[in-house]
């Protein structure tokens, strides 16, 4: 190989490693803002990933369709989108029940909640590590804004939508990722404090509990208090798993969220303006 | 010349599109496969082979960057790796025999090993010692990708041998 060309070779290599190393130092310290740059990527490239997705879906789904006795299968899609709908409701609900007092006003603001769900399906994975985002098949075009609240078939906390949204496709961050926080009391005690996730794993830590505090127990469950004007106030979270006290002010309290990766396929998107907490 | 370069900026394009349809139905269908097949890493080492630095480290930096962008790390860790994975990849193979099925898969394995390594090594840095290792799954993955990469390079020769 010629002298020359193997210097341009090792020029535009030294050029890619400055740019990299250029974009990497920017984004130090960690929770800024997601560069315009990413944002461009992240906006190409998510029509592609819905195609995919959506025609290996369609694939599989007529693969199922010939195979499958079409009625039950459509009877138990139906059950299941309902199931869907009630789990969602029957969250709100206990919510609501509180504070409507007529039977009037829960029927109207069921009929305007269920209205605005925006139910989505996962069609991404967080490729660096499982437990910090998703990204999902709706987007801006439905309705879908940042900081929305995201939860399971069950109505049990996820995450939350975060930019970039693009017109069809939205990113989640999830309750399990170490830069998230959820404002969260115990079920029994009302004890209040912060939950977010740990850098490895599936599960979570209960932050801001004083060591001194004595209320809390292992086996209690979390729910949103609706004070960081994100997550709508009664959503189920998660569940204490140990409670351990440390040498700081603060205990050191695990906690198991509700919703399984491993089975996370549908989601819900709840409107920011219902569901308790503003 | 001008018909090379444009060759090989479509041949990028495709590989690049083939590496995100990859990553995309794997991550769709079963998430779980991701940890141990890294569909970008595998396009980079089997298109960079015998295509030159380059056009390896140019592949790399594209699908890293794309990688990137749908996650919530540090964006431009694993462009950083991928282009050092890409051009040292298109290097070596343009000045030593890798054709070999074996010798492939072992300077595949090497390549992807370092690659793995230095993901982990920025990550740590940049996520301030943070690595989901998914209980030691994470170290199967040069290993995949070394085997898949040989594979479909194996495979390629044949078809192309059986068309000359």
């Amino acid at each position: 190989m010629p002298l020359r060309e193997k210097r341009t070779s090792f020029r535009i290599l030294i050029g890619l490693v400055v740019f990299h190393l250029l974009l990497i130092s920017i984004q130090i310290p960690l929770g800024s803002q997601r560069k315009l740059f990413e944002s461009a990527v992240f906006f190409v490239f998510s029509p592609v990933q819905k195609t995919a997705v959506s025609a290996f879906h369609s694939l599989e789904s007529a693969w199922n369709n010939y195979f499958d006795l079409r009625r039950v299968r459509r009877d138990n899609q139906k059950l299941k989108q309902e199931l869907f709908f009630l789990s969602q409701e029957k969250r709100f609900l206990e919510d609501r029940l509180e504070t409507f007092k007529s039977e009037a006003d829960i029927r109207g603001t069921l009929d305007r909640f269920r209205a605005s769900l925006i139910p989505a399906r996962v069609i991404g994975t967080d490729s660096g590590n499982f437990y910090r985002s998703l990204i999902l098949d709706r987007g801006s075009l439905a309705g879908v804004r940042p900081d929305m609240a995201v939860c399971d078939r069950n109505g049990d906390l996820v995450g939350r939508t975060i930019a970039p949204v693009s017109l069809n496709e939205a990113m989640v961050q999830l309750i399990t990722d170490p830069e998230s926080s959820v404002s969260v009391v115990s079920s029994t005690h009302k004890v209040v404090g912060i939950m977010s996730g740990m850098p490895q794993g599936n599960h979570c830590f209960l932050r801001y509990i004083l060591a001194t505090s004595q209320e809390e127990e292992e086996g209690e469950d979390l729910i949103t208090t609706g004070f960081d004007k994100i997550y709508p106030a009664g959503i189920r979270v998660a569940r204490i798993l140990s409670i351990k006290p440390t040498k700081s002010v603060f205990k050191e309290i695990v906690v198991k969220p509700y919703f399984s990766y491993a089975t996370i396929d549908t989601v819900a998107i709840l409107p920011r303006v219902s569901g308790g907490g503003e | 010349m001008r018909d090379t370069v444009l060759k090989d900026i479509l041949r990028a394009a495709a590989a690049t599109l083939t590496a995100f349809l990859f990553y995309s139905l794997v991550g769709g269908v079963r998430p779980a496969l991701l940890v141990i097949l890294n569909g970008f890493s595998l396009i980079v080492v089997t298109f960079s082979t015998g295509k030159g630095e380059i056009f390896g480290g140019v592949l790399g930096a594209v699908c890293g960057l794309v990688q990137d962008s749908f996650s919530l790390g540090v964006f431009g860790v694993a462009g950083l790796t991928k282009t050092l994975l890409g051009f040292w990849t298109g290097y070596i193979s343009k000045r030593m025999d890798v054709v070999p099925f074996v010798r492939n898969a072992v300077f595949l394995l090497i390549m992807s090993t370092l690659e793995l390594l230095l993901w982990v090594l920025l990550s740590a840095f940049a996520l301030r010692g943070h690595v989901d290792f998914r209980h030691g799954i994470l170290l199967l993955q040069p290993f995949v990708t070394a085997l898949l990469g040989s594979l479909i390079l194996a495979v390629a020769r044949r078809v192309q041998a059986r068309r000359a």
